[in-house]
């Protein structure tokens, strides 16, 4: 009796921790996706990085301009532009719609990036 | 992009005033250089040829100057410039303003008969020669062609 008694605790015990670790692990997971890989774009040596970024709807993206030449962050379809961004200067733009938003420098064509909003 | 892609290169947005800076560029330190030989050798053929290359570099700075606003007003939408921007702006109009003056100074001379030209044009085509410079080397620097990758 006292053995299946035992048994009965452990096994109970057994689920109990099967599920909160599950469970835990359902929460890290919904958090996860929930929070967005990245919000920066770092501008440096005419290029954007990431070029490509995939971010939840509602992220709000931060560029910083570390390159010694002056840039811009203007958005092809118009959604978005920044002024001229000079060293250490930011521009942020938050994406409520989903959709792919491609963006150029305005100062230099060639450099092009990609928001893609989920 | 093909390199004898010639619709491609003439409608590229905000390249046309790369390219066509080169011509001010190369044809006043060239009349510098031609107006130093002929002072140097008293050859007129050299005067000449300087009066020509000058010529030329001023008339070659109007569609440079036009082609640069365009670009500050439609690629930048008029923003105020600050920082290599508006040294590059303020530089490159001093220079053309430099360049018309030499460019005056040969052509009043070249009226009166070509001989007597002031010795006062040395040091405003030395200033010339480096006001070009220093523009040029700060455009490149914007348009990153002095990029290391």
């Amino acid at each position: 009796m006292r053995r299946s008694v035992s048994i009965a605790v452990l096994v109970g015990a057994l689920a109990i921790g099967i599920g909160t670790i599950g469970a835990g692990q359902r929460n890290f997971l919904a958090s996860a996706q929930q929070k967005p890989e990245t919000t920066e774009v770092k501008i440096d040596n005419f290029s954007f990085g990431p070029a490509t970024l995939t971010v939840p709807a509602g992220t709000t993206i931060t560029w910083t301009n570390r390159d010694d030449i002056p840039h811009t962050v203007v958005s092809t379809d118009g959604v978005f532009k920044s002024k001229v961004l000079d060293t250490d200067e930011k521009f942020t733009f938050t994406f409520s719609k989903a959709g792919t938003y491609p963006y150029f420098c305005s100062i230099h064509p060639k450099m092009t990036g990609k928001v893609i909003v989920q | 992009m093909h390199p004898f892609d010639l619709k491609a290169a003439l409608l590229a947005k905000h390249a046309q005033h790369v390219v066509l800076i080169h011509f001010p560029i190369a044809l006043f330190i060239a009349g510098v250089a031609f107006d130093f030989l002929a002072q140097w050798t008293k050859q007129r053929i050299l005067a000449a040829a300087a009066y020509c290359n000058l010529l030329a570099a001023a008339v070659a700075t109007v569609p440079v100057l036009i082609t640069g606003i365009l670009a500050w007003q439609w690629q930048l939408e008029g923003q105020r410039l600050k920082g290599i921007l508006l040294m590059h702006l303020v530089l490159g109009g001093a220079s053309s303003l430099l360049i018309w003056g030499v460019c005056l100074i040969h052509l009043r001379a070249q009226r009166k008969g070509g001989d007597i030209l002031p010795g006062y044009r040395w040091p405003i085509e030395g200033l010339g020669v480096a006001l070009v410079t220093l523009t040029g080397h700060l455009g490149g620097f914007l348009s990153g062609v002095n990029l290391s990758n």
